[in-house]
């Protein structure tokens, strides 16, 4: 071993507080009037304190690791629960969508004049209005059920009374003569406007829309439904939903 | 279940200056300063990868001023964070070209103090030099050294994680190991100037 090496060997030992009585003493000597020595020995100082510095770098990196992951695992789950909520909300409206688009597909498929007048189609129930004339004879055949006997007795009648007009269409109607439904509701009407007076004017709207429909003419039942619908006095409103209207508006988009 | 240690500002101080090995008082560090100088770096043109990067570094830096007992208690842990994180910042900002003190919007705490630390930390490209330097040294050199310097062990301990017959042998390598790496930092350009600046400040 030369000399240079084992001055640095004991430099290393001093700087390990490992060098002990008279080599402490003589390096301490030579350090004092050693220039290049104690230049050595300040790099060899440097060296082990580049290596604590390494040291920690390398500690406060792995736990700078392991920490971050911590710190965003705290704010990751909240984040994942409002994710999740979203993917399942996404999800629920695409089936709920798909599910309305498939009842629609269906509704439109499947929906006809023929199939809406039976869904919807009430029978006229007989009501008394004072001070309005009607014919007693026709009444009770209607409300036997016997519909040609009331067809008979109107073609019978002279100067038909309003509510005569409605049995009798009503009559045509379930007799499956719309069209004569539909000519008779239409008489009334024009008689009401001609002579100003609006006798059984809702039932013969309401049951000449319903005639248009079992005749296969939905759009000329539409104007008369769509007023019925707007109107909340109606007494056929109820019977007249956004859905009816809806339904019978796509027959006139099949059409 | 890990059991999270509290510090005082005293203990967390103590921990850090004098343990063999303080990892309960820098995770304690992490889980209570790293939220302000997060909002500290967003708030002033920083992101979240920066505010991680340089919470990093205000953690070695801390550490490092606690080992030289450079640090002397005049002001609360959280305010030398801060000034500590405000230097390396505006020093990393500075060096991206943007204006720095202008902008900068961070609230400081009531009992904060402008405070100069900024001779006590050592510049990024010093360390990141130093770092390649050591990098380059041999493995087991590398292990030697951190075992003896940063880990303080003894050569009997050191042996018994190496594959070498007597700790001799062993000592014989850690002087091979230092020499090389002094040698190694003396050669590179400024590294030992820099450091010598930096070490015996």
């Amino acid at each position: 071993m030369n000399e240079n090496s084992t001055n640095t060997e004991l430099l290393i030992q001093y700087l390990d507080g490992e060098l002990q009585g008279e080599d402490f003493e003589t390096l301490n000597k030579n350090l004092a009037n050693d220039q290049s020595l104690r230049e050595e020995f300040e790099n060899l100082k440097l060296a082990k304190e580049a290596m604590r510095s390494y040291g920690l770098k390398i500690k406060v990196g792995a736990i700078h690791g392991d920490m971050m992951r911590e710190l965003k695992g705290n704010k990751e789950p909240r984040a994942k629960v409002i994710k999740m909520i979203i993917q399942y909300g996404i999800r629920v409206a695409v089936v709920l969508i798909m599910l309305v688009g498939i009842s629609a597909l269906y509704q439109y498929l499947t929906t006809s004049p023929e199939k809406l007048f039976s869904e919807n189609y009430r029978p006229y129930i007989i009501h008394t209005m004072r001070g309005v004339p009607g014919s007693s004879v026709l009444s009770e055949k209607y409300k036997m059920g016997n519909m040609d006997s009331v067809i008979m007795e109107f073609k019978s009648l002279r100067s038909p009374q309003p509510e005569d007009y409605i049995l009798a269409g009503i009559a045509f109607l379930e007799d499956k003569q719309p069209a004569k439904a539909i000519e008779t509701f239409q008489t009334l009407i024009q008689e009401n406007t001609n002579s100003k007076t609006d006798y059984f004017e809702d039932d013969a709207e309401y049951y000449l829309a319903m005639s248009y429909l079992s005749n296969q003419e939905p759009e000329k039942g539409l104007p008369f439904f769509e007023k019925i619908q707007a109107d909340s006095q109606n007494p056929y409103n109820s019977k007249v939903s956004e859905w009816f209207l809806l339904k019978l508006k796509s027959l006139h988009v099949k059409n | 279940m890990e059991i999270k240690k509290d510090f005082t500002d005293t203990s967390l101080i103590q921990s850090l200056r004098t343990e063999a090995n303080p990892d309960d008082a820098i995770r304690y560090l992490y889980r209570t300063h790293y939220s302000l100088t997060a909002a500290y770096i967003k708030q002033n043109s920083g992101t979240e990868e920066d505010a991680e990067d340089i919470f990093q570094e205000v953690v070695l830096a801390f550490i490092d001023i606690l080992k030289k007992d450079k640090f002397r208690g005049e002001s609360s842990v959280v305010t030398f964070l801060y000034a500590i994180t405000r230097n390396i910042w505006l020093n990393e900002l500075n060096k991206r070209g943007r204006s720095k003190l202008r902008d900068e919007k961070f609230e400081k705490g009531k009992d904060t103090v402008e405070m100069d630390v900024s001779h006590l930390i050592m510049n990024r490209e010093i360390t990141s030099q130093l770092m390649d330097v050591v990098d380059k040294l041999g493995e087991t050199c590398k292990k030697i050294l951190l075992a003896f310097y940063f880990d303080n062990l003894a050569m009997k301990e050191i042996l018994q994680t190496l594959n070498y017959e007597n700790d001799q042998v062993v000592r014989n390598k850690k002087y091979k190991c230092l020499k090389q790496l002094e040698q190694m930092i003396t050669t590179a350009p400024n590294l030992a100037k820099n450091l010598k600046l930096y070490y015996n400040e």
